[in-house]
């Protein structure tokens, strides 16, 4: 274990092994720099405080691009305590036993394969780049050491997310990023609604997480109650080689039964039930048989269970419905945070987890049609929602939404490489456009209105170029990543066959077009009203100002990388493991999630026909060309010809519901806060005020104050009268004792 | 020579000690009510004594000699805190003396 802290100073040349041993640097460097931007930074001045937070989020980056260096080859790999095989193309560090409770244990152990690889680089690169943009962004603000300890922390535990090998370690980032997240949304506390906006998040944030903890749980009963199988005989058993079983049930009880790799080979030996071949196995079908809370029911059932469970704590974090109504009151917190935080990085930890337990989630085609099914619903609430916003913050938190339901509908449909890939280059340019939206309310005096916006095109250039290109490639506009990104997850989508659910890949498909329609429309009139047309007449100032080069810097940078993620989705392009070409992220995440691709055909859990992605390219790129002339001629034609007169009444109507959201926040507030406030209010009357206060603690007072009223009497203060007290209670006693007990 | 037989003893201590008893009891004067316990002792006394004699041996003589030193300082005490309450208040009445009552 020591040497696991010794290894990367020593060793000049960076092998495999040298990374992997350094991998629990990425983490600590941002952790390091948190406590000293949080305990020193007040005295170390703005300068040094910056040079700290951007150091060590640099320096991730590049151990970052040294472990991605690493799992790029077959020399990049270890042994899978789990099954003692080679797993190639990942790292792994085992800093030994966490802690241990009964039959469960779980470990310190960081996996690195190449999901987590593309993860480490988005985190560590787009966090550079903002925390750069920051040291600009906030040079006005007192509280900058607390701001950029924060950031710093929430880098160290999105790294922790993504990096851990087990779930009870992710659940640590899983934490820890909520937590960042609530201080950053609250972090100009002084403003009431902003402090609340971050109460409102850490809640909705804890709601999902109470599902994910009681997920984890039954996974590790599921894990418990299944374990017999192996132990069962070699000419029987679910594992056909005696040593893999041992080396499974070993690992269950030392690695912990939460460890991803335990969970994979889990997955592996807990096949569907296939008749007469899987005769004798433990299959998703089978009846648990062990005593325990689980007996009686089914696996594939249970297992079911645990990922509608995990769904739910991914709707939390990853802003899904019914948990998505805190992340637009997220914009409270400062604009770099929506763009890392709220943007980039921890809303994409639901995709990530799906695609991390992609094994598990593709042997229930049930949790993967409802995955996708919230995916689609939030993907077209949300963007309905964004057509009448006008805070610009707020139609890019609901862009957010909109996308991150894209990734879920991927990771629904089976294309995890999608999923993946859309939350990298969504990174990408949805950070360009918070940064941008962030640079527009630096030049404007905080202003956020688009209605009082408009016109900055040529008052701020750098900023509307970039914004530009990041609009367009949302919207999906060939040839940018978005487009490649977002129509991979809707071709996925329109070839998928999930068992038992037919046709519900096209109408995921369907349902995906119209929200990239949407996606176009508000997109569009958003970037129409902020940056084209004439300066409104009630802006803040007259003139808006360019900011300074380290913003503009950032955003040419991540808007040069909206344009060259491209080349990641380009379909077609390099031969794939199985013959016909795929595109580049889908060959390079092949080894990460190769498993539950193979068990999705094998089993014919999911299945994707092969087809020309061509035709649906045509579609979407008309559909995004369609929508985004719509709003085009509404906003510069249209609206400003009815200058002065009513909206038709057909649209005038769902305009005011789509303005409002559609009353879930308040739909929430009566369903939950008020009947939650009556129903304490009812206990408070009832219980507090009637039972404890008056019969507990009232009474108790009151039979003491009475029964003292009565004894008072007796204390006469005369010596005689005490006496003759005494003298009868002595002869009552003799009385006594010579009549019953001297009998 | 005929002998006293021990009830009659016991019944006279007895009698007296009830009457040490009522007169702590009802007595208003301090001193009287002093004299009474003065009373209730010699009456264990002679309780005592009598059963000595009956048993025939000296053992209840020690009680007795000791109850008379214990009575001794007593009265010495208990004089001198009437003479104090006396000169304090002007009064031996113990139904005037209610300083025990809050």
């Amino acid at each position: 274990m020591l040497a696991a802290f010794i290894n990367p100073f020593t060793d000049a040349i960076p092998s495999p092994d040298g990374i992997a041993s350094m991998l629990w640097v990425i983490i600590a460097l941002p952790l390091a720099g948190a406590f000293l931007c949080g305990v020193l930074g007040k005295f170390m001045g703005r300068a040094n405080t910056n040079f700290i937070a951007c150091a060590t989020v640099g320096g991730s980056f590049l151990l970052s691009l040294l472990a991605t260096w690493a799992v790029g080859y077959p020399s990049g790999q270890f042994v899978s305590p789990a099954s003692n095989l080679p797993v190639k193309y990942a790292l792994w560090l085992d800093l030994g036993r966490w802690f241990a409770a009964g039959d469960f244990s779980t470990h310190y152990g960081f996996l690195v394969d190449r999901l987590t690889a593309a993860l480490l680089l988005v985190i560590t690169g787009v966090g550079f780049l903002i925390h750069l943009y920051s040291t600009e962004y906030m040079e006005h603000d007192e509280g900058y050491w607390r701001y950029f300890a924060y950031l710093n922390l929430f880098v160290a535990m999105m790294l922790t997310l993504v990096m851990a090998d087990n779930l009870v370690l992710l659940f640590v980032g899983w934490e820890g990023v909520g937590l960042c997240s609530y201080l950053l949304i609250g972090f100009w506390y002084q403003d009431t609604e902003k402090a609340w906006a971050g109460r409102k998040a850490f809640i909705f944030n804890r709601v999902g997480d109470f599902a994910f903890i009681i997920g984890m749980i039954l996974m590790i009963l599921l894990l418990g109650a299944t374990e017999d199988m192996g132990r069962a005989g070699p000419a029987r058993g679910n594992f056909q080689d005696i040593g893999r079983a041992r080396a499974w049930l070993t690992s269950v009880h030392d690695q912990g039964p939460l460890n991803v790799e335990v969970l994979r080979e889990w997955a592996i030996r807990m096949p569907p039930d296939q008749g007469e071949r899987s005769r004798g196995l433990m299959t998703l079908a089978s009846e648990i048989t062990t005593p325990g809370p689980l007996h009686g029911k089914h696996v594939g059932n249970v297992l079911t269970a645990v990922l509608l469970l995990m769904l739910l704590g991914a709707a939390g974090k990853s802003a899904q419905i019914p948990l998505y109504v805190w992340l637009p009151d997220a914009m409270a917190g400062p604009t770099p945070v929506s763009a890392l935080i709220h943007a980039a990085t921890m809303v994409t930890a639901g995709v990530y987890l799906f695609c991390r337990l992609s094994f598990l989630l593709v042997l229930s085609p049930t949790a993967m049609v409802w995955v996708a099914g919230i995916g689609a619903a939030t993907a077209i609430w949300a963007a309905l929602i964004a057509f009448a916003q006008n805070d610009i913050k707020k139609v890019l938190a609901y862009s957010t939404v909109s996308q991150l339901g894209f990734m879920f509908m991927g990771a629904g449909m089976g294309v995890w490489w999608a999923a993946a890939l859309h939350l990298v280059t969504h990174a990408f340019f949805k950070a360009c456009l918070f940064l941008g939206a962030g640079s527009v309310m630096h030049g404007n005096a905080e202003e956020t209105d688009i209605l009082r916006l408009g016109g900055l095109r040529k008052q701020m250039p750098w900023t509307w170029a970039t914004f530009l290109i990041a609009t367009l490639a949302i919207t999906g506009i060939v040839p940018l990543s978005g487009f490649f990104s977002k129509d991979a997850i809707l071709h996925g989508a329109h070839t998928a066959e999930i068992a038992g659910y037919p046709h519900v890949g096209h109408w995921i498909y369907w349902l995906g077009l119209f929200g990239a329609l949407c996606t176009a429309f508000y997109m569009t009139r958003l970037y129409v009203l902020t940056f084209e047309g004439k300066r409104a007449a009630d802006a803040k100032v007259p003139h808006a100002h360019e900011s300074g080069f380290r913003m503009v810097f950032v955003l040419v940078v991540l808007a040069l990388f909206s344009i060259f993620g491209l080349i990641w989705g380009l379909p077609d392009l390099v031969p794939g493991p199985e013959g016909p070409k795929v595109a580049p992220l889908e060959g390079y995440f092949y080894p990460a999630l190769q498993l539950a691709e193979g068990m999705g055909k094998r089993f014919h859990l999911v299945t994707h026909e092969v087809a020309s992605p061509i035709p649906g390219f045509i579609i979407a790129w008309v559909i995004a060309v369609i929508g985004g002339a719509a709003a085009a001629y509404t906003y510069l034609r249209w609206l400003p010809s009815r200058a002065g007169k009513p909206l038709p009444a057909a649209i005038a109507v769902p305009w005011r519901w789509a303005r409002h959201k559609f009353y879930v926040d308040e739909v929430y507030d009566v369903l939950f806060i008020r009947s939650f406030t009556a129903l304490s209010n009812g206990f408070y009357k009832v219980i507090d005020e009637g039972l404890i206060d008056t019969v507990g603690v009232g009474g108790t007072a009151a039979l003491f104050r009475r029964v003292g009223s009565w004894l008072r009497y007796t204390q006469t203060g005369n010596a005689q009268s005490y006496a003759t007290v005494m003298a009868v209670g002595l002869l009552v006693s003799i009385g006594v004792v010579l009549t019953w007990v001297l009998r | 020579m005929h002998q006293v037989p021990l009830q009659s003893y016991l019944t006279l201590a007895a009698t007296l000690f009830s009457l040490g008893v009522l007169g702590v009891l009802i007595k208003r004067n301090a001193l009287v009510v002093f004299m009474s316990v003065e009373l209730m002792l010699n009456a264990s006394n002679l309780t005592f004594l009598a059963f000595a004699r009956d048993a025939g041996t000296d053992a209840g003589h020690l009680p007795a000699l000791f109850v008379i030193a214990v009575a001794a300082a007593e009265a010495a005490i208990g004089l001198a805190v009437i003479i104090a309450v006396f000169r304090s208040r002007g009064t031996v009445n113990v139904d005037e003396i209610r300083t025990m009552r809050l």
